[in-house]
């Protein structure tokens, strides 16, 4: 079955696109491949329904995958929608759009599965999704 | 080379009945005000203040380490007790490091659960103190997260708690104050973090208490920060509407440990704070 785009708009359908960049750019940054140097897990991203499964092993993403998929065993998963998203991805997100916590705060993320294994690995695990930032305001 | 005004020096007060070595550390002269860091942290949130000579050429700024917090040793025994901090053993190492120290009437500027306790003592003890300058303050919240995620044996409590009040820190903040805000975080003693959420996030008993506050005879000016996630803009005007004659200041471009984050933004708002206290401290009652 092809992967349902019914709710995903143009900038939508690039987010696939920021999430290998965000793969891309891990390689290059070698002290988030240190702190999570014992993560090893896949990791459910569902964005306005639509899913995405990133596979992290010893720090690196191995796979980005998009779904649906009823087969794929997740450690935890972050669902949020594309907007809310796009508005992560600003070099000075707004208040509650700063922050993968400060999604679920104001309603427009929630995380579900082992949240602790998220926690231990909270400093990496933002910092990686971070990586699609934009990047060339948040120098001034 | 430059060598800093903020002295450091350590006093000993007798908290629940147990002697407790205090560290505490002091920049400038005239009007004293006693500073309050926020929970899992230290004194050197206000080191920018106290380095600051516009500020300390009339204020004494007096900041100092919570027991369990920084150089501040955790009383006898500590080792078998499990730190859970109340609203009274706050207030009695407040009342007991301003008696220490023979601060007369300070004005009282404190942070998150320093501006919690600093409302508290605004509704109860107010004659010790000239004026309360509560910063991310409010009435009460209840946890948004699980506190015992912060001590527990298979992970390190220090950097989870950094990487989870991180989300509390404003995008504009400096980089590195960003990561010098979080290192006190990470070097916060096991289970110091959790034992202050465990006030922060369980006590609701300031709430009832507010109307009482007299800010005709100490006033209380609350400041947050628009990227505070813990104590929001709304927590802290709902907060300011409960106390007869309290002001309130949003900070736009702020979070959660304005002090300490951003230096630069949070200073005239500070000083904004300052100009609302009592220039100079009246005779105890």
């Amino acid at each position: 079955m092809p992967p349902k785009r019914t709710h995903m708009n143009v900038w939508g359908a690039k987010v696939i696109d920021n999430f290998t960049q965000i793969q891309t750019r891990l390689e290059a940054m070698p002290h988030l491949l240190r702190l999570g140097r014992l993560f090893s897990e896949t990791v459910l991203i569902e964005i306005d329904g639509q899913e995405i499964y990133l596979t992290f092993e010893n720090g690196r993403i191995v796979s980005v995958v998009e779904g649906p998929s009823r087969k794929t065993p997740w450690r935890f998963a972050l669902r949020t929608d594309s907007e809310a998203l796009r508005k992560f991805w600003q070099a000075r997100p707004e208040p509650g759009f700063h922050d993968v916590f400060g999604l679920v705060k104001i309603g427009r993320g929630r995380i579900d599965g082992d949240i602790l294994s998220l926690v231990k690995n909270l400093r990496f695990f933002k910092e990686v999704l971070g990586l699609a930032r934009a990047r060339e305001e948040v120098a001034a | 080379m430059s060598i800093e005004p903020i002295t450091g020096r350590y006093v000993t007060v007798t908290i629940e009945g147990a002697p407790h070595r205090i560290y505490f550390e002091e920049a400038g002269q005239g009007r004293p005000v006693i500073c309050l860091h926020t929970a899992g942290a230290d004194t050197r949130q206000w080191r920018h203040l106290m380095n600051d000579a516009e500020i300390t050429t009339s204020n004494r700024l007096v900041a100092f380490d919570m027991p369990w917090h920084g150089k501040s040793l955790p009383p006898e025994g500590f080792e078998t007790q499990e730190y859970l901090l109340t609203t009274e053993a706050y207030i009695e190492t407040v009342l007991a490091v301003i008696d220490g120290l023979g601060l007369n009437r300070p004005v009282l500027a404190g942070c998150s659960m320093g501006g919690r306790i600093a409302l508290q003592l605004a509704a109860l003890h107010p004659e010790k103190f000239s004026g309360f300058i509560a910063i991310e303050a409010s009435d009460f919240q209840p946890a948004w997260y699980d506190i015992d995620w912060f001590h527990r044996p298979d992970a390190h409590g220090g950097e989870m708690g950094a990487a989870l009040v991180s989300a509390n820190i404003s995008p504009y903040a400096p980089d590195a104050e960003r990561w010098n805000t979080l290192w006190m975080f990470m070097q916060s003693g096991p289970g110091v973090f959790r034992g202050d959420l465990s006030f922060y996030t369980k006590d609701d008993s300031l709430i009832p208490r507010l109307p009482t506050i007299d800010t005709k005879q100490t006033p209380v000016h609350i400041i947050v920060g628009a990227y505070d996630l813990t104590c929001t803009p709304e927590d802290a005007e709902r907060t300011a509407k409960a106390i007869p004659g309290a002001t309130l200041a949003v900070m736009d471009e702020l979070g959660h440990f304005p002090m300490s984050e951003h230096p630069e933004g949070f200073r005239p708002f500070f000083a904004e704070a300052l100009e609302k206290m009592p220039p100079v401290p009246a005779k105890a009652a």
